[in-house]
């Protein structure tokens, strides 16, 4: 009996050390958010989608507010060029110069894949704080890209989220995760984001390349470059109007 | 001899009239009953290889691997090309390139935003080129309820249903919105031309028809198609053939290595139509042999009768001392005559009706909706060239056959009756 | 009685000419009924599969489920009241929950609908009672269109995304427990069956139901109200209504094709008609002049001709019935890509030739025989004796 309880003393202080070890995981999070979310931010970005039989380039240039509004010009290839997306709270609009046409994209059109990417208009859309809709915790310590990184299993403490937990490698540097793994509730791996290039810029780390990938699908998943990122910008409020879609 | 028996039967009214008349409506019966089994039998199977699988479908590899699903990014790619190699190795084939699409209507409302929506299944078709057969292999003249044939570039056809459903009329203006081939945004704006009301509930739920280089353009496939159809020029599937054109093209690209390089399938390597093509070729022949089995009998029934017709006059004409063989050979004479005649007019009016019912159809499904079912509802007859001679067969040969055996008769005729009925 | 002992002796003294008529008229009788027993055979065996497998005696819905419309099934569920519960308890009716997913053969992702059914139930004819068990994996099963489409067999497992109530993603193996063989494709393409349960419990929709299928009972017990609060009721005569139609369609395509056989016979019965009247004049001048009415004349030669109805029929019956008994126990054997067209409809169909459909063959012959007949003994009617006697008038 005295053994056990001898055990259980040292369990405890082994335990309690862990927690000593790793700083606490609200306090990361917060910090990447402080990384990675903003009041508003202009950014140029090129997403190349890797293809079964070939792989193309889109550059674009967005404004978004927040995780409430978005606004995107697609700048190349031709194709695509002068494509306008809104995003206003739940409701996405698309502009194509071509036809001259606003066209909404709603229900089970949202969770279609955007531009053949491993991106669906949701994923695009969901742009929450991870302090908003996760707890999380500190399960370990690794190094990936050379990076010394927090592994931290974050599981969702609201319902309405796309995937249940994560977990993530966050940089010990800069406090930006540098790998994304998104679970489902049953513990299946979904989703995979790669982050690297991190930069700092107004103050904040952040990465500049992000890949996606789809972990059920074949292919090689979508890569997201930022060319130049500005946070806190002063953005006029027409641009997050239908009318700026027609301009 | 024969222009007198000719002249005898178009004056003698008595003695051709009702023949021809019973000649004429067998063979006007056959005509109908033969051209309305072929496109009872057939119906599914034409509508199949028009719309879907062609008599021969050239695809990429991949996509061979799952030819009902119809994927836009599986597809052919330098098809100027390779239609020009089709039409070098294989001639006597209609070579077609296709689109066939899954996206969205998007209707505006007076401020060119979102009224309404539907998904719809569409095809990119060649309807546009003077010489095309692709809006007659999609019946499309005749199944426009509202409109008119699109005419240039930029019109488009849609489901009678889909447009009621979504109050759109011909002349309205909407916008396609899908996936280009690379998976990019495809937009494009198309004009009402007409409505269209196939008869298939796959089709009328919500479909939509715009011309091959329109689809090309929309979904970003220039020199590209999701497939390539075949058509036997003489339009008649033949299974020997259609193995030979596969094993051709597939042995045309037998060195190329891309998966998306093209191969050949032919109409019954798909859903099964094989077995369903062998099972209609036997129940169609089955029935035919039937009916025309029967028409025969009932028009040798009828040369029988003719021949019966005439003992009185052949009494007199034996009393007259015309020769027995004489008068039996004039009265086959007569009955080939007559046969021909009769079929002649029976046919002639038998594939007058039977083009009308291919052209209009009968719609026997009523007011069929709400299912996912793609049979059609309205039956048309097929005029194949059998059509034309097929009434000639009971009208000529039984009818023959009919008379022969009814003017042995004759020589059984004695001299001493002769007079008795001559008394008469 | 003098009729028709004058008409058999009439008839069968003609002969081959009698016999011709016989035989065409006979085979356009075998084949009417052919045909209409084997469409009638094929409704009631879609009808009792479409039953049995996916419909019961009727359904209650949700009021925005629409099967045909998979982006409606997001939001057409909700939970199960207390009411329900007690005849779901009772076994008078059966729920099933109904969500969209996708799966993942080689590599490239298809939309599927996965449903939700409970292992214990007995209302369908589905094999739900393999859903059970499973230490831990879900078990499925799916229809042999399906298996055949995706290329599984049982035991294989698949990977399932699908999301719950709120949107959330996930994803998770399933085994194929079974594969069932059924006629009707509306349970099976594109569709894996899972519990009830599990759907529920995957789904965040705990205790919910999209539709629930409802057997006899049930519609005895409700027949007041057959829609609960809340829900709507779709009879089984709505939801066969495409069968009825296509089986309706069917038959007058059959019937334009057997009316054509009938008329080809019927010609020969009037062409024989024609010549039996012009050829026997004297007869009826004979007749006639003996004092037999005109109309009694009349009534002779269009029983004369009918009764070729009557031998064709018995004629019929005597090659027909060893070939039709042949069919009703051998079935006619349909080719596998009928079931495409997205009917039931099995391997063979074994006709059904009831007695009303044999009644109203026969009526049909007897009549149209009857009518040919009459037509050209009108001219008897006019008929002067003398002249008749003497053959001078026809």
């Amino acid at each position: 009996m005295k053994y056990i309880k001898f055990l259980l003393i040292f369990l405890l202080a082994i335990n309690s050390e862990t927690y000593a070890k790793y700083p606490d995981a609200a306090g990361i999070i917060k910090k990447i958010d402080e990384n990675m979310f903003s009041t508003n931010r202009v950014f140029e970005s090129v997403m190349t989608i890797n293809g079964k039989r070939s792989s193309r380039s889109i550059v674009s240039r967005t404004y978004s507010v927040g995780d409430e509004k978005s606004f995107t010009e697609y700048l190349s290839p031709a194709s695509e060029k002068g494509t306008k997306m809104l995003k206003l709270d739940n409701q996405l609009w698309i502009y194509s110069p071509g036809t001259d046409r606003i066209i909404q994209i709603s229900g089970h059109l949202l969770r279609q894949s955007v531009m053949g990417s491993d991106l669906s208009y949701e994923d695009m859309m969901e742009e929450r704080k991870l302090t908003d809709i996760y707890d999380a915790k500190v399960i370990g310590e690794e190094e990936i890209s050379n990076r010394k990184c927090w592994v931290m299993e974050l599981t969702a403490k609201v319902e309405d989220v796309a995937y249940f937990s994560q977990k993530l490698w966050v940089d010990q540097e800069s406090y930006v995760p540098i790998r994304e793994d998104l679970f489902g509730k049953s513990g299946k791996l979904l989703k995979r984001a790669t982050l690297e290039n991190i930069k700092k810029i107004q103050g904040r780390w952040f990465p500049m390349k992000f890949t996606y990938k789809d972990m059920l699908k074949e292919g090689n998943g979508t890569v997201f470059e930022m060319t130049d990122v500005k946070f806190d910008q002063k953005i006029p409020a027409y641009i997050f109007s239908k009318a700026s879609l027609k301009k | 001899m024969k222009i007198f028996l000719l002249k005898g039967i178009l004056k003698d009214k008595s003695r051709s009239l009702l023949p021809i008349i019973i000649v004429g409506l067998g063979a006007m019966l056959t005509v109908l009953l033969y051209s309305w089994l072929k496109g009872v039998i057939g119906e599914s199977i034409i509508m199949n290889a028009n719309f879907n699988t062609g008599h021969v479908k050239v695809i990429s590899r991949e996509q061979a691997k799952t030819p009902e699903q119809m994927a836009i990014d599986l597809s052919l790619v330098n098809i100027a090309e390779l239609k020009k190699e089709l039409k070098k190795n294989v001639s006597d084939m209609d070579w077609v390139e296709r689109i066939r699409f899954g996206s969205l209507i998007d209707f505006p409302d007076s401020e060119g935003e979102t009224r309404a929506q539907g998904p719809v299944i569409g095809w990119g078709l060649d309807i546009l080129s003077p010489n095309t057969k692709e809006r007659e292999r999609f019946n499309l003249a005749p199944s426009i309820k509202r409109g008119k044939m699109p005419s240039k570039h930029g019109e488009a056809l849609i489901s009678e249903d889909f447009a009621e459903k979504f109050e759109v009329k011909p002349g309205d203006v909407f916008t396609l919105f899908g996936s280009t081939m690379e998976g990019g945004m495809a937009f494009q704006n198309f004009t009402v031309s007409g409505t269209v009301k196939f008869g298939a509930q796959v089709l009328d739920r919500g479909a939509i028809i715009i011309d091959i280089q329109d689809a090309q353009q929309a979904f970003q496939m220039p020199d590209a198609a999701g497939e390539i159809l075949g058509f036997f020029n003489s339009n008649l599937y033949d299974t020997e053939k259609a193995m030979k054109v596969k094993v051709k093209v597939n042995a045309m690209f037998a060195s190329d290595t891309d998966k998306y390089a093209p191969a050949a399938i032919t109409l019954q390597d798909q859903e099964g139509m094989g077995q369903y093509l062998d099972y209609a070729d036997a129940i169609g022949g089955i029935l035919i042999t039937i009916f025309i089995s029967a028409m025969a009998i009932v028009l040798w029934n009828s040369g029988l009768l003719g021949g019966l017709r005439r003992y009185t006059e052949f009494g007199v004409r034996l009393a007259l001392g015309e020769d027995k063989t004489h008068i039996y050979v004039s009265l086959l004479y007569e009955a080939v005559a007559i046969g021909l005649i009769g079929s002649l007019l029976g046919s002639f009016v038998g594939v007058l009706i039977s083009y009308w019912i291919q052209q209009v159809g009968i719609d026997l499904g009523g007011m069929m909706q709400g299912s996912t079912l793609m049979m059609p509802t309205v039956i048309r007859t097929a005029v194949t060239p059998t059509t034309y001679y097929i009434g000639f067969i009971p009208g000529v040969f039984s009818i023959v056959i009919g008379n022969a055996l009814a003017g042995i008769g004759i020589y059984k005729r004695s001299t001493a009756r002769l007079f008795n009925e001559l008394e008469v | 009685m003098l009729e028709i002992k004058l008409a058999f002796k009439n008839l069968l003294g003609a002969g081959l000419r009698t016999w011709l008529n016989v035989i065409v008229l006979s085979i356009a009788f075998v084949i009417i009924l052919f045909y209409n027993g084997m469409l009638d055979g094929w409704n009631e065996q879609a009808r009792r599969d479409t039953c049995e497998w996916e419909i019961g005696s009727g359904e209650i819905r949700h009021p925005l489920f629409d099967p045909y419309d998979p982006y409606c099934y997001q939001d057409a569920h909700k939970a199960i009241d207390a009411d329900l519960q007690k005849l779901i308890n009772a076994g008078e009716i059966t729920p099933i929950l109904v969500t969209q997913a996708s799966i993942y053969p080689q590599g490239r992702m298809q939309n599927i609908v996965l449903k939700g059914i409970s292992p214990d139930q007995k209302l369908l004819k589905l094999p739900s009672d393999k859903l059970n068990g499973g230490d831990g994996d879900i078990k499925a099963i799916i229809g042999h269109r399906m298996a055949n489409a995706s290329n599984l067999k049982i035991g294989d497992r698949l990977m399932v995304r699908w999301r719950d109530v709120q949107g959330a993603f996930d994803a998770k193996e399933i085994v194929i427990a079974d594969i069932f063989r059924s006629n009707v494709p509306a349970i099976d393409a594109a569709q894996i069956w899972v519990s009830i349960d599990v759907l529920q419990e995957i789904c965040v929709m705990p205790n919910e139901a999209t539709y629930f299928v409802v057997n006899d009972e049930y519609l005895k017990t409700h027949r007041e109200a057959l829609a609960p609060n809340g829900w709507k009721f779709a009879s089984k005569e709505l939801l066969l209504k495409d069968l009825n139609d296509v089986i309706k369609s069917k038959k007058a395509s059959s019937g334009i094709m057997y009316g054509l056989l009938l008329a080809i016979a019927l010609l020969a019965i009037f062409d024989t008609q024609v010549l039996s009247i012009f050829r026997r004049q004297k007869e009826i001048g004979t007749y006639i002049a003996l004092g037999m009415t005109r109309f009694k004349v009349v009534r002779i030669f269009t029983f004369e001709g009918t009764a070729h109805s009557i031998l064709a029929i018995l004629l019929g019956s005597i090659y027909g019935t060893p070939v039709l008994s042949y069919f009703v126990r051998a079935g006619i054997p349909m080719p596998s890509s009928v079931d495409q067209t997205g009917l039931a409809i099995s391997a063979s169909i074994y006709p059904v030739f009831s007695l009303g459909l044999i009644v109203s063959s026969i009526l049909l012959v007897v009549i149209s025989a009857m009518i040919v007949s009459y037509i050209p003994t009108r001219k008897i009617t006019k008929l002067n004796p003398t002249d008749a006697i003497k053959g001078k008038i026809l």
